[in-house]
């Protein structure tokens, strides 16, 4: 097999790898890039579009609200669209319960100094026509928003295409050769390709490949699941959660929610996991058309999963390894396409000068030194037994 | 959840005949069929490709019934052979458990009436949904009148509610040829059968018969545009090809009628075998992507079986429904048996006698000619004819990768995204092109477009059909209205326990 090499070889072509790539890549770094399927052909192209400052994990809003700010000129960046709309995001309360939790947030926003305001339910019914007349009131947060998955993830691969880097799809990983300490190369389908830095940004299949290298990373693969309504006049161009539920009206007109259980499940390295749908999204429908009665008539058209990966904290991991010590993990904790501008930026200036200018500290892999390699059973975050 | 032996989806040909068939063998069999459908759907085209050019009687229900009924004298057999109809009932959702789905209490479907939705589990499954049109597009075909012969065939034979006066014909096959031939019985117009090849391709009876009739046949001809106003088709302009398809100058010819009815083939509609899981094989000379069977017409799964078109159709089944009804029999007694109601000496001998009175099959490629049709349209059109009239992507807009119109924005970068450069590592994905173009993305979720989308993306990347990854299928297979998929049985755990995206409290449902 051919032996190729580059600076930097980053695997996983989701929103995470791609976006590190685009960095290192504009910093003049030769990229090049894999996955063992398309781009964005995983939970990248599959999510529900959802930015925001990530209040609700405090530990985050560094990271978060640097994207949110990147974000603003992303489309200008990468010379793509990524249908990328920054009118806020609301999350209303339906219940007494919920109203705490959305006062609680408040504080937190306030005291990180993010642009948030409460909401009576008056002005929520002008914000999104058609809502439900039973929200108790709402939180806003001006900077929130929302961006068509699939058109992110592309234009992140056309962008680092567009500076030289180099894009292999339907290319999977089947090893890493160690030498001295070191990842020496990459072992791929389409041969091996050597690098002074490797980035394993595989989602869920991140923790499988970083045993390849002896490192424990744990994180949890879970299917999730979300459905599209057929296109509607535009009504609201808000980013919108509750009910259960999160979501959009997408530019074009379709409504775009997602929410409910996960599903636990094992992924292997090499293999595309399965991503069917349940009935769960009847649920989903019965929640979106009690959260907007005024568009229960609207035909869902089109559902679907994605497989996510979720550490024990619920937090994404962005550290370099001790040993090998030039291999990056990446890995987004299922709130990965929201941050996505930022992880990129974090990850090239980890690669580039061995630390961030964002503010990552609770992210490394130093906080789960306690963590066995038993924590999924010890959950309950393992699969439920296949029944017969 | 309610649980039946053996669901049959599709009351078709194949269908009907594999519930007698099952129920005949004693057992308990539940037949499915989406018709009548809701006007909402229709006006869609979905599931079929009605142009619009329905009478509005097609909302009445009961009536429809009553006329479905009648035109379906197996019907009233299967009902007296103690099966279980249920009409107007569209089976939207098939769920089983895999690898990352293990909660299902067993395989299920998910089904819908007009006004609400449920799941039913079952035994064993046998999918009768038969064909669909495949599309192809010319200047026009978005405007209400384009539409497609099963369509034309189900409204005329099913409802008795096609709404034309004057119809040209696409395609000389015989289903082209038998659409025309069924329209001139019902009193409508034939003002032309059109075909891109030199001679016409299905029987010469048919041929000579629709002749006899005054019908003229336009051999070596294609459409330029469909003229309409307000929205209707008034009028199609045909053109002279030569052997390369490309049009010949000053030999174009109006001609007035307010229908053109695509009848250049019929795809199998396979969505409830791939949602589940069967393996799919792609025949050219069957459609494009079939369940694969064995010749029991069991599917890769144990539990699920195919019959009629869904497992392949060609143009010589249209002359002879035996075909579909003889593997519907058959499917029908496979079921039986894996069910343990006959034993396999008195299966066997039955599937001996269904084979031997099988009709000769003349498939041929389909695709090449569907391929002939597309470049004659292409070289006549050009590119900017919609190749997926849902989303009004154009045959440009896919070849070239464009973002939505509605964003009002193109690529300044001076490396354009090109096919090319995408398919370098794989054959080109139609699901990867899909979302960055948005062909296919539609309400009917490419039931039109996807060969013509599939052949365009193929032909610009160099990339065989064959080796093209099958489009995907996701639930609901139907569009279905928000208050309908509404689960009025939700159990209380799902409703009191509910998951906010993975709160560290919430318990994953078991
Ligand atoms: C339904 C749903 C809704 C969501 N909603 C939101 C939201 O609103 N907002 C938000 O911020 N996040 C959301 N998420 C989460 C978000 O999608 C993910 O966190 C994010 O996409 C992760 O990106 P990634 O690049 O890290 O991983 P992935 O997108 O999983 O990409 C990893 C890539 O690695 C490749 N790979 C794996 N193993 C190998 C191998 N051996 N060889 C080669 N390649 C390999 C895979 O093929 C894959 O393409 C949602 C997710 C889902 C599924």
């Amino acid at each position: 097999m051919s032996v190729d090499r580059a600076d930097v070889v980053v695997i996983g072509a989701g929103v995470s790898g791609l976006s590190s790539a685009y960095f290192l890549a504009k910093a003049g770094k030769d990229v090049l890039v894999v996955d063992k399927g398309i781009v964005g052909g995983e939970a990248s192209g599959r999510n529900g579009g959802m930015v925001s400052e990530r209040v609700d994990e405090p530990l985050l809003i560094p990271l978060a609200v640097e994207a949110t700010e990147l974000w603003t000129t992303l489309d200008e960046e990468l010379g793509h669209p990524t249908e990328f709309t920054q009118e806020g995001r609301l999350q209303v309360a339906v219940t007494e319960a919920e109203m705490g939790d959305l006062l609680a947030e408040r504080d937190v926003a306030l005291r990180h100094g993010i642009d948030v305001a409460l909401v009576e339910p008056p002005e929520i019914r002008d914000m999104i026509p058609g809502i439900t007349e039973r929200t108790l009131g709402g939180l806003f947060f001006a900077n929130g928003g929302h961006a068509n998955t699939q058109l992110t993830v592309q234009a992140y691969a056309w962008a680092l295409q567009d500076l030289g880097g180099r894009l292999y799809q339907n290319t999977t990983v089947t090893g890493l050769r160690i030498v001295d300490g070191r990842v020496a190369s990459v072992e791929t389908t389409a041969g091996d390709f050597a690098a002074e830095f490797v980035i394993g940004a595989a989602g869920p299949q991140t923790g499988l490949l970083a045993e390849l290298v002896g490192a424990n990373v744990p994180v949890a693969p879970a299917r999730v699941e979300i459905l599209a309504t057929a296109p509607v006049e535009l009504r609201f161009p808000i980013a919108l959660v509750g009910n259960g539920l999160y979501g959009h009206q997408a530019v074009r007109g379709n409504l775009i929610f997602g929410g409910g259980a996960h599903e636990w499940a094992d992924v292997e390295l090499t293999a595309s996991p399965g991503k069917p749908n349940t009935p769960l999204i009847r649920n989903i429908a019965r929640r979106l058309a009690e959260l907007l009665p005024g568009m229960a008539d609207v035909p869902v058209i089109r559902s679907w999963a994605g497989v996510v990966e979720q550490a024990p904290d619920y937090r994404p991991i962005i550290d370099i390894l001790e040993c090998p010590s030039n291999y990056v993990v990446v890995t987004a904790s299922a709130h990965g396409f929201g941050i996505s501008p930022a992880t990129g930026k974090v990850v090239s200036e980890l690669v580039l000068h061995g630390e961030s200018s964002i503010d990552i500290r609770g992210l490394g892999l130093d906080r789960f030194s306690g963590v066995g390699r038993g924590w999924r059973e010890e959950r309950g975050w393992s699969p439920v037994p296949q029944r017969a | 959840m309610e649980s039946r032996p053996l669901v049959v989806v599709g009351a078709g040909e194949s269908g009907t005949a594999a519930a007698i068939e099952a129920a005949r063998a004693g057992v308990q069999v539940t037949l499915i069929d989406e018709n009548p459908i809701p006007t909402a759907m229709a006006g869609l085209n979905v599931p079929q490709f009605f142009g619009r050019r329905f009478v509005s009687t097609l909302g009445n229900k009961a009536q429809m019934l009553e006329r479905m009924t009648a035109a379906n004298d197996a019907l009233a057999e299967a009902d007296a052979a103690g099966v279980e109809v249920q009409l107007g009932t569209c089976v939207w959702g098939a769920f089983r458990n895999s690898d990352t789905s293990r909660v299902l209490e067993g395989p299920q479907l998910g089904l819908a009436d007009h006004e609400r939705s449920w799941l039913v589990k079952y035994d064993r499954l046998i999918v009768a949904t038969g064909a669909r049109d495949v599309g192809v597009g010319f200047a026009g075909w978005n405007l209400a009148g384009a539409m497609g012969a099963n369509g034309a065939h189900s409204l005329i034979h099913h409802y008795q509610a096609l709404a034309s006066r004057r119809m040209v014909v696409l395609s000389t096959g015989n289903l082209g040829l038998r659409t025309a031939e069924m329209a001139l019985d019902r009193g409508i117009e034939v003002a032309a059968v059109v075909d891109v090849s030199g001679s016409a391709r299905g029987e010469r009876a048919l041929t000579a018969a629709l002749r006899d009739k005054g019908v003229k046949l336009y051999t070596s001809h294609t459409v330029r545009e469909a003229v309409g106003r307000d929205g209707e088709i008034e009028s199609v302009v045909l053109v002279e090809i030569d052997d390369n398809c490309e049009p010949v100058g000053g030999t174009e010819k109006e001609i007035v009628a307010d229908t053109v009815c695509l009848a250049i083939g019929l795809a199998p509609n396979v969505e409830l075998p791939s949602l589940l899981g069967c393996d799919l094989a792609f025949d050219p000379e069957l459609g494009g992507y079939v369940p694969v069977h064995d010749d029991w017409m069991r599917t890769s799964l144990e539990d699920v079986f195919v019959a009629g078109d869904v497992a392949g159709f060609h143009d010589g089944m249209v002359l002879d429904a035996e075909i579909a009804r003889n593997q519907g029999r058959l499917a029908g007694v496979a079921a039986a048996k894996s069910l343990g109601a006959i034993d396999t000496p008195k299966a066997v001998a039955r599937r001996n006698d269904l084979k031997a009175t099988g009709t000769d099959s003349k498939p041929y490629d389909a695709y090449s000619h569907w391929r002939r049709w597309l470049r004659a349209l292409l070289n006549v059109g050009g590119p900017d004819v919609f190749a997926c009239p849902c989303e009004e992507v154009t045959r440009a807009d896919l070849i070239d990768l464009r973002p939505p119109r509605f964003l009002n924005r193109q690529t300044e970068r001076t490396s354009r995204p090109s096919l090319k450069a995408l398919a370098k590592d794989a054959p080109v994905n139609p699901d990867q092109v899909k979302r960055l173009t948005r062909a296919g993305m539609g309400h009917c979720q490419g039931r039109l477009c996807r060969e013509q989308v599939a052949l365009l993306l193929a032909d610009a990347s160099g990339t065989d059909v064959a080796d093209m990854p099958v489009m995907s299928y996701r639930p609901p297979v139907r569009p279905l209205p928000l208050r309908v998929m509404w689960p009025h049985d939700e159990p209380d755990q799902v409703r009191n326990e509910w998951a906010k995206w993975f709160s560290p409290t919430q318990q994953v449902l078991g």
